[in-house]
């Protein structure tokens, strides 16, 4: 019986550690995931949280052009729930970096957007996004920063 | 052609109906005609299986767009590879090509044990037709792969340019190998606990079912890393994606599946943990498939929701009721005949290697359905990226490292000092001393100095291991010491095969370690003629030419390498745009060293100034991560080599009942 119990105080000392890091891994890389509706709703709280947010690029919205830290991308994210022509409420977004091979400079691209909300705009650390559409096995799309 | 498809699949499904239930009534009622009439139908369902996939492979090759499937994935000036791969490019194609490697698989395990296991084979096929129901059920009444349009198209919509290179021909492949192939121990463990049969014949029956399972996990998982660092262009090869950890975590349990067996095989221990192992393991891949799917996890692989999500969650509840309820149903015979000894053994060792690995598949579900939990929990989407992984997995991973260097050599029951410092002083002192070294060579970084003499450490025991059977060898025989080594290698496949593995997996760790600790990122935006240092390089951008085909507009950079004032490379990073469909892609210009890889990304380009941004990686060591997995692919294959039958050895009689198995 002493054998088990060494080794059963070792096991549950390791599931402890384990729980330990992802307790702490989790209060310290967590950052929320929302829609546009809930970022509006939920702004001033917000305010300097990381943040990741989903939406859909408003055309004629993106501006780009090469500054010397890299490319700037700036655009309007909305929410097109039903595919509306026009969003109700939209964000702007600032990104310097590479973007996304499959991001549309003319619009539409669903993106998904992480980053803080600072100063009214929403500086982004990354613009990921998606495959086409329907189930594509395998590769995930475009570059992070 | 098509319609011969979907009516195949439709009296496959039916025929799979017929295989679980006459299986399972020829067990009940002990009628052996109807446990093979259960057989034959299952081969009948993998020819039509067969014929349903070749309906559907003629569709896209002949470019029959009237198909909706075909119109999707396919054009007419498709290369024939990415035609073909089309076939599981898609939602209903990939199902259809599950059911097709189940099915597949069920007929050889069929005809293999068609002497042996007796007992046990109308229940493995009962399990392994119930879930070739579900799939064919989800082709055949949720996602059709033979619906017709309306109208026939005059051109397809053509795969995707991301898809058209030749990972897209290798990496769905093996992972559906590797996912597949975990329902035949699965079937078995099941076929076990009904029978009550819970020695290790089930064990021995699969081994090689759960090492070629295995073997596909690790390649498949490898083919998508290295597919994401070639094409993807975002410099790394591992984001902890949801659909990543989807395939990484039965390739956790199925490891430690592996090394846990080999302790009930030995000492008839951990007969309870094996079976939550290999359900488990099955179980994740279900669910794997299934998070690849559904838009439940929001990754970049799936955007859209799907209507599978339901059925799949339906299907692995069922499975997971059915397998729990039956271990615990058989719980008091799963009990040990033996009992851990002491903490110094090769027992304890492996049954911490499993803890540790369930951990990382633990903490890696956690992670990925966090999302999901905290917004049923909180009402608002909390997701944890790399970083959380990371910093869980790194710790538990050199943990693993530390084992993989132990369990090998460390002795039964319980390790003397002796034995200790017999097998361990001496590369304990080398990873030591390595340690040293780097650390008087200037690196500070002391998660990677830890790793790199873990490595070293290990490297030492798998080399003392050969040394002295080589030796053993030579003293017993007198062998030269190569034909020792091979004979050596031959003549205890499994025990040396996984020493070479082991060998991969360091070099993986290396590789991992080198990238982890060590990568290095620029971010620039350069004129012609500007010049940035980078790892030690110099990178001189020379400036960017287009060139123009019917099909494909090119530009592309020029980007000198030079170290200590010479030029010694010139690397293209090129950005390619597509013509139709409309799709601008990256091309990585790629300079691999034994030392590591210098990673260039061609970003932005303005035409009018002649600026352009580039993206410039560093990433030390990484070349030890394909290397290693090729050396993980020969240690397998070396494992998993039949032996001859004939052998000049003791024959193995079989008792009480138990069927002779074939090694």
């Amino acid at each position: 019986m002493k054998k088990t119990t060494r080794f059963l105080i070792a096991a549950l000392v390791l599931v402890g550690a384990v729980a330990y890091l992802m307790y702490t891994g989790v209060q310290q890389t967590a950052v929320y995931y929302l829609t546009i509706e809930e970022f509006l709703s939920k702004r001033e709280a917000l305010a300097d949280e990381g943040v990741r947010v989903a939406g859909r690029v408003a055309p004629g919205s993106v501006s780009r052009r090469i500054t010397d830290r890299g490319e700037e991308l700036k655009f309007q994210l909305g929410d097109f729930k039903d595919d509306k022509a026009a969003p109700d409420r939209t964000i702007p977004v600032y990104f310097v970096g590479i973007v996304p091979d499959m991001f549309k400079t003319e619009g539409g691209s669903d993106v998904i957007v992480e980053g803080t909300f600072r100063g009214g705009t929403l500086q982004a650390q990354s613009v990921l996004t998606s495959c086409p559409s329907k189930y594509e096995a395998g590769a995930p799309g475009g570059a992070g920063s | 052609m098509v319609d011969v498809g979907a009516l195949a699949i439709a009296i496959a499904w039916v025929f799979a109906l017929y295989a679980v239930g006459m299986s399972l009534a020829g067990a009940y009622w002990r009628k052996r005609d109807f446990v093979a009439s259960g057989e034959n139908a299952s081969l009948a369902v993998w020819g039509l299986t067969c014929i349903a996939t070749a309906a559907l492979l003629h569709a896209l090759v002949t470019h029959d767009f009237n198909l909706e499937y075909v119109a999707h994935y396919s054009s007419t000036t498709l290369p024939i590879q990415y035609t073909i791969a089309a076939l599981w490019g898609g939602q209903a194609g990939s199902l259809l090509f599950w059911a097709l490697l189940l099915t597949s698989m069920t007929a050889v395990v069929l005809l293999q044990n068609r002497e042996t296991n007796r007992e046990f084979m109308p229940y493995v096929n009962a399990v392994l037709m119930t879930v070739a129901v579900f799939f064919l059920s989800m082709v055949l009444f949720i996602t059709p792969p033979f619906q017709r349009l309306a109208f026939t198209p005059a051109e397809g919509q053509d795969l995707n340019p991301l898809l058209q290179n030749y990972w897209m021909t290798i990496h769905p492949p093996a992972l559906y190998l590797g996912f597949v192939a975990c329902a035949v121990p699965f079937a078995f463990a099941v076929a076990a606990l009904v029978t009550g049969k819970l020695g290790d014949v089930w064990i021995r029956s699969t081994r090689r079912w759960t090492l070629f399972a295995w073997f596909f996990l690790s390649m498949g998982n490898l083919f998508g890393a290295e597919w994401a660092y070639l094409v993807l262009g975002w410099g790394g090869y591992w984001a902890w994606d949801p659909v990543e950890n989807a395939a990484f975590m039965p390739w956790l349990t199925c490891t430690a599946f592996l090394h846990s067996v080999m302790i009930q095989e030995k000492k008839n221990m951990l007969k309870v943990w094996n079976m939550v192992l290999v359900i488990l393991t099955f179980l994740l891949t279900i669910f794997g498939t299934f998070l690849t799917r559904s838009g439940v996890i929001s990754s970049v692989h799936s955007f859209t929701q799907s209507g599978l999500g339901p059925f799949f969650m339906g299907f692995l509840a069922l499975m997971a009721v059915l397998s729990v309820g039956l271990v615990l149903w058989r719980l008091p015979l799963l009990k040990s005949e033996n009992q851990l000894d002491s903490m110094l053994s090769r027992e304890s060792a492996f049954l911490l290697n499993n803890l540790v690995l369930v951990g990382i598949a633990f903490a890696v579900f956690w992670g990925t359905i966090f999302p999901v939990i905290s917004e049923a929990v909180r009402g608002v989407k909390i997701t944890v990226g790399p970083p959380f992984f990371n910093r869980v997995n790194a710790p538990l991973g050199l943990i693993l490292l530390f084992l993989t260097g132990v369990g090998p050599v460390i002795a039964w029951r319980r390790a003397s000092a002796r034995n200790l410092q017999k097998n361990f002083l001496l590369p304990v002192a080398v990873g030591f001393g390595a340690g040293l070294a780097l650390f008087a060579a200037g690196i500070r970084h002391y998660a990677a100095l830890l790793s790199f003499s873990l490595c070293a450490f290990v490297m030492v025991t798998v080399v003392v291991e050969f040394y002295r059977g080589v030796r053993a060898r030579q003293a017993m025989v007198g062998e030269n010491p190569f034909t020792a080594l091979v004979r050596l290698v031959g003549k205890n496949r499994r025990r040396y095969g996984g020493y070479i593995v082991h060998v991969g997996v360091v070099m993986m760790f290396l590789a991992i370690t080198g990238t982890s600790a060590f990568r290095e990122e620029k971010q620039i935006t350069v004129k012609p003629g500007d010049t940035f240092p980078l790892g030690g390089y110099t990178l001189r951008y020379d400036g960017a030419t287009g060139r123009d085909t019917p099909h494909i507009s090119y530009l592309v950079g020029t980007v000198a390498i030079l170290k200590d004032g010479k030029q010694i490379d010139t690397l293209y990073p090129e950005k390619r745009f597509y013509k139709k469909p409309e799709q601008p892609t990256t091309e990585v210009a790629i300079r691999s060293t034994l030392g590591g890889d210098l990673y260039l990304v061609l970003g932005a380009y303005d035409n009018a100034t002649s600026t352009a941004t580039i993206q410039a990686y560093v990433n030390p060591l990484i070349g030890f991560l394909w290397w290693g997995g090729v050396v993980l692919a020969l240690g397998t294959v070396v494992t998993i080599w039949p032996a001859r039958v004939a052998a000049r050895g003791p024959v193995y009689v079989p008792s009480r009942g138990e069927s002779v198995v074939r090694e």
